[in-house]
Order: C-alpha cells, then structure tokens, then sequence
C-alpha cells in the first residue's frame, strides 16, 4: 500500500472565541491531489497553515510520511528538514519574490541552504526547465517579469527542496484567465513526473475541478462534505455545498435565488 | 437579464464612447488604441479583459479620470456631453451625480476612520445638492435598498466585512442619482455566494433606478451570466463585441475563443485546459497588424501587416469582430 504524503487527524484551532479549525482531518495520497474549499473565513487557510508549521493546532497532529511533523523544531537541522517535507506556493508572486533578488539567485539560495556543498548549476537548469522558464528569465529581477512567470520562480523555489507536499493557497487566484491555464497544466504535469502531492486551497470551484482528485468543502472551520472531486461536484450532498455550485455564475443563472437561499442557511 | 420594460428609449445613450485613443509617456503604442463602446439607458454592459487590455482606462475615461500626462484622442460622452471638453465645474458635476464608480476593493475606497454615514452623505452635501438631514434620510433609504438597515451608518469600515461594506459602496454610487454606474471588477474580491448577492442586488437596483451599469470584469462567465451586452478588449482594442448569449454560444474572434476555452469550468471536459501560449504584447512594443496574432492559432502574414476591421457577423448587425480570420472560425466555438 502507498504511504501517505500527508496525514492530519483531529486538528483543533481556537482564535479567541472563534473556532478557526474545529475537528479537522483529510489525508493525501502520495502523489495526491487533494483541493480545500471554503469561503473566506471557513478555516482553509489556517488548516493549510497548520500543516506547513506556520500556525499551530491546540489540538491533533500532522503527519508527513507516515512521520508526525512535531509542534516546535529544534535546531537548525530539524528546521530545514521540517521545510523539505512541505512547501508552500503563495497567492501573490508579487509579495512572495525578494524584489533584489535574481530568478538564479533566488533558487541557488535555496538549494545552498538545503543541500551545501555541492555544484546547483545542473539542478538550476533543472528547475528552470521544469517550470517553463528560459535562460533569460533567470537572471531576471521579480519586477521584469509577468505575475504567471513569477508564480513559475515560486513553484521552482519550492520544488527545488523536493518536497513530499506543495501546499497551494489560492496560487492561480491572482493570475489571469489565460496565464492560469498555463500555470494549471504545468502544474498537472509536475505532478505526473514527480511523486509530490498537492494540497490545493480555493474558493474557485472550476479549479478544483481540474486539479483535485478528492476535495473538502468547509465551513465554520468544519468539513462539511468530504469526497472524490467528481462526485462531490456531480451530487453534492451538503446544501451548502449545493449553494457554493450554484453560486458559480453561468448562463441563466439566478443571483436572487443564490442571495434567498444563502440568507436560508 | 433583459431591459427593465420601464426604460425611457432614449436615442441619446448613456455612455457612448467614440474612437478614443489614448497615448501615455514613455509607451511606443497606445494603450487605448480606436476604443468604441455605448452604454444605453437602464443597460447592463461588461467589458471583458485581461490585465492590460485597457478596461479599466475605458472606464475610468466616463469620468475623464485618466493617468498624468496622457495624450487623448476621440469622444467620450455621457447622456450626449463630451467629458473630455469639459470644464472643472461641469466635470465635478459629472463625477459628483451623473456617473458614479464602484470600485474593487472597498476597504481601499473608504476613510477607515470616518464612520459610514459621513461617507454616504458628504458627496451631496459638500456639493450643496441637498441638506444634512435630507441626505441622511436618502442614505437610510439606500442603506435600505442594499438591504442594510441604518445602524450602519454609525459604524466604522472596520465594523463590517467586505460584502456588507461593497453594498456600502453601492449605496453611496447612487446617492447622487447617477445615469450611469462604473463597476470595476465590483465583485472580485468577494467570496462566490456573496459575489451572487451583490450581484442580484445591482440588477434590481438597475431595474428600480434604471440606471446604465458598465460592467469591467475579467470574468468571461460572470459577464455572461449578468449582461445584455458584452465588449472582449485584447491590448487596447475592442476585439469583439455583441450581445452576450450570441458571442459566447458563438465567438468570432480567436481570442475570446481562446479565453472561453482557457476556463476552468464545472460543465467542460476534464484534462488539460487550452491554455493560450505566451504573453500579451508590451506597452514597449509596436504593433503594425492584429494584437493578438503572436499567439493566435488561424494568424497568416496578413495578421502581422494590416489592423482587423471590426465587421459584423453576416444576419447579426450588433455582433462584431475584428479578424481577418473569422469566417474560418465560425460556427467552431473552440470547446475543447
């Protein structure tokens, strides 16, 4: 049997008297594709901040590997082993590049950090092949380049770690229509060369669609409906996953109904 | 959605935007290249375009808001008044009552510090328009409208999330009355059931005011779902225009085949997305021949030489495109 990529059981976060995460748990698959759906505020983001380590659950634990990702990391080792298990690609490529910072340079730092004392030039080429990017893109700064090409130097940047898991929170959100297209493919491809599994945060129910094998839909920091993408898009079981498909603005589309039937819920 | 029954048929359109180029410093085309679009009265229009095309400078150009140092060409003209020609005085009457904006972001629109009810009021009082008291009983009554009650107007932006604070927005766009209402991507940075309620909100605001909404959107299934007209704009021009249902059942020009068939959607076959390779073209650049041929896939050399006209589609006077390819595209909605 495959081993899981990624394992969280029972996540629990309180905000004050909010309940960001309440009862969380999903598995991924290795090799996985697994989408997170939700508005803002249902609790997607920080249960995909958990399990990067950038907040932390007061209750349940995550699981890279078949190893529990422990709650604090001593050590610098432990640290940079600690981010070689997850990554994470951010909405914005235009907050996420160091402005200063060459394409090249960006990912030789990285590669230097995680595995000094060896020749990145190949691994570079690699990278840069990988994610679609030209030699003139490499030494550029982030500001000469489109948003799809810096969300590119982003996913090198994350890739050059060989993570078991990339955590995507809403990674194509910003792009345009015709740049998320290229951003999406490339991503499927990635995913049928390597063996990481995603973990894809939106709230755009079209791509995660086309990404996802499996998907939870949340609310009010809870799984309300969990389940292969294609099914729970074809019958979903939860009103309020009903009400997000119908929100999906389409030829005869009924806003009012949408606004009368959120109000209901 | 159709015209409201009740709108005047007024021969002067609301917005009627005739030719108009603008050039900005520093740029070797135009970033506004012969842009024609109308809005009638009680019409709901989008514009549809990536980062770039120029959709947000058609319609920032309803208000003359355009960028230090543009060179303008053409006529913008609202209710049958250029904007362009306009004196400061005449302007300020423009911006303060007959066209009103809604922008994207509402946090950014507002004075975080000032409570919601000196917001909504102070665009008729400083103008005189109408009293303390009067113009807080018309901004209860929009509140209303908006479905918001008057507890509001003694909040801070802070107090309430963004849907609420976009219907705000929307209350203090009709404070002045306005023929025509500029929504800038109103509903981008909402959450899908609040976009649909803001949504439903404006159509019967529209159908109750019978006001002229210009829609801008990079949305290709929003615009379809809401409008009655839809422009596609590519670098700085109008590449195909027409009523909504016909040009996305049937587009006539490559592009908005192409963006159609870029979509993620819930009823297209799965796989690989069509992606449309490569970049729109650089402000940088010069462009002797169709915008969109570097990346089109029917362009011969005639693409790269001589502008597209935009011709109507034969039957179909109002659906137009500009490509010289058209007829090899028709009845062929790029689907897969």
């Amino acid at each position: 049997m495959p081993e899981n990529a990624l394992e969280a059981v029972g996540l629990h976060r309180t905000f004050g008297s909010v309940r960001a995460v309440d009862d969380v748990s999903f598995t991924l698959p290795e090799g996985g594709s697994l989408g997170i759906v939700g508005e803002s505020g249902s609790g997607k983001t920080t249960a995909a901040r958990i399990v990067v380590g950038l907040e932390r659950a007061d209750a349940g634990e995550v699981r890279v590997r078949g190893q529990v990702r422990s709650a604090r990391s001593r050590g610098r080792a432990q640290r940079l082993a600690r981010a070689r298990e997850v990554q994470m690609v951010f909405q914005d490529p235009y907050l996420s590049l160091d402005p200063r910072t060459s394409v090249e340079a960006v990912l030789r730092e990285t590669l230097r950090l995680h595995f000094p004392g060896t020749d990145h030039d190949q691994r570079v080429r690699e990278l840069l092949d990988q994610v679609g990017l030209g030699t003139r893109a490499a030494e550029a700064r982030p500001r000469q380049l489109s948003g799809g090409q810096r969300q590119r130097v982003a996913i090198a940047r994350a890739l050059a770690v060989e993570p078991a898991v990339l955590v995507l929170d809403e990674a194509v959100a910003a792009l345009d229509v015709s740049v998320q297209a290229q951003i999406l493919n490339l991503l499927a491809d990635i995913r049928e060369q390597t063996s990481i599994g995603y973990l894809f945060i939106t709230h755009d129910l079209g791509v995660v669609r086309c990404v996802t094998d499996d998907v939870i839909v949340m609310r009010k920091g809870r799984i309300v409906e969990a389940g292969p993408t294609a099914e729970v898009l074809a019958a979903p079981q939860h009103p309020y996953t009903r009400l997000l498909l119908e929100s999906v603005p389409r030829p005869g589309w009924d806003p009012e109904a949408i606004a009368a039937a959120r109000r209901a819920l | 959605m159709n015209p409201p029954m009740n709108a005047p048929m007024n021969p002067v359109p609301t917005l009627d935007i005739q030719g108009l180029h603008i050039t900005l410093p520093g740029t070797a085309r135009p970033v506004l290249d012969g842009v024609d679009l109308h809005v009638a009265a009680g019409e709901t229009v989008a514009l549809v375009g990536e980062s770039g095309s120029g959709k947000t400078l058609t319609s920032r150009s309803a208000l003359n808001l355009l960028p230090p140092g543009a060179v303008v060409d053409g006529a913008v003209r609202v209710s049958g008044q250029d904007v362009l020609t306009m004196n400061a005085d005449q302007l300020r009457a423009v911006r303060t009552s007959t066209v009103a904006m809604i922008f994207q972001d509402p946090r950014a629109a507002l004075n975080p510090l000032r409570r919601i009810g000196d917001f909504l009021t102070e665009s008729v009082t400083l103008t005189r328009s109408m009293g303390q008291a009067d113009a807080t009983a018309r901004a209860t009554e929009l509140l209303q409208a908006v479905g918001l009650d008057d507890s509001a107007l003694h909040k801070y932006p802070g107090q309430v999330s963004g849907g609420m604070l976009q219907r705000v927005m929307i209350a203090a766009a009709l404070m002045g009355d306005p023929v025509l209402l500029l929504a800038d991507e109103p509903t981008t940075a909402l959450d899908v059931t609040t976009q649909a309620e803001v949504i439903a909100l404006l159509a019967e605001l529209r159908e109750r005011f019978g006001t002229g909404l210009l829609f801008v959107t990079h949305d290709l299934d929003l615009a379809a779902a809401i409008s009655d007209r839809v422009y596609v704009m590519y670098a700085g021009r109008i590449v195909e225009s027409g009523p909504a249902e016909v040009l996305f059942a049937q587009p006539r020009h490559p592009y908005t085949s192409a963006l159609l068939a870029s979509t993620p959607r819930l009823d297209a076959p799965q796989g690989r997305l069509a992606a449309i390779d490569g970049q729109p073209p650089d402000l940088r650049q010069e462009l002797h021949g169709c915008p969109f041929a570097a990346r089109c896939p029917l362009a011969t050399e005639i693409c790269d030489q001589q502008i597209p006209e935009a011709l109507p589609a034969p039957g179909l006077p109002h659906h137009q495109a500009a490509c010289h390819h058209t007829d090899r595209l028709e009845g062929s909605p790029v689907d897969a």
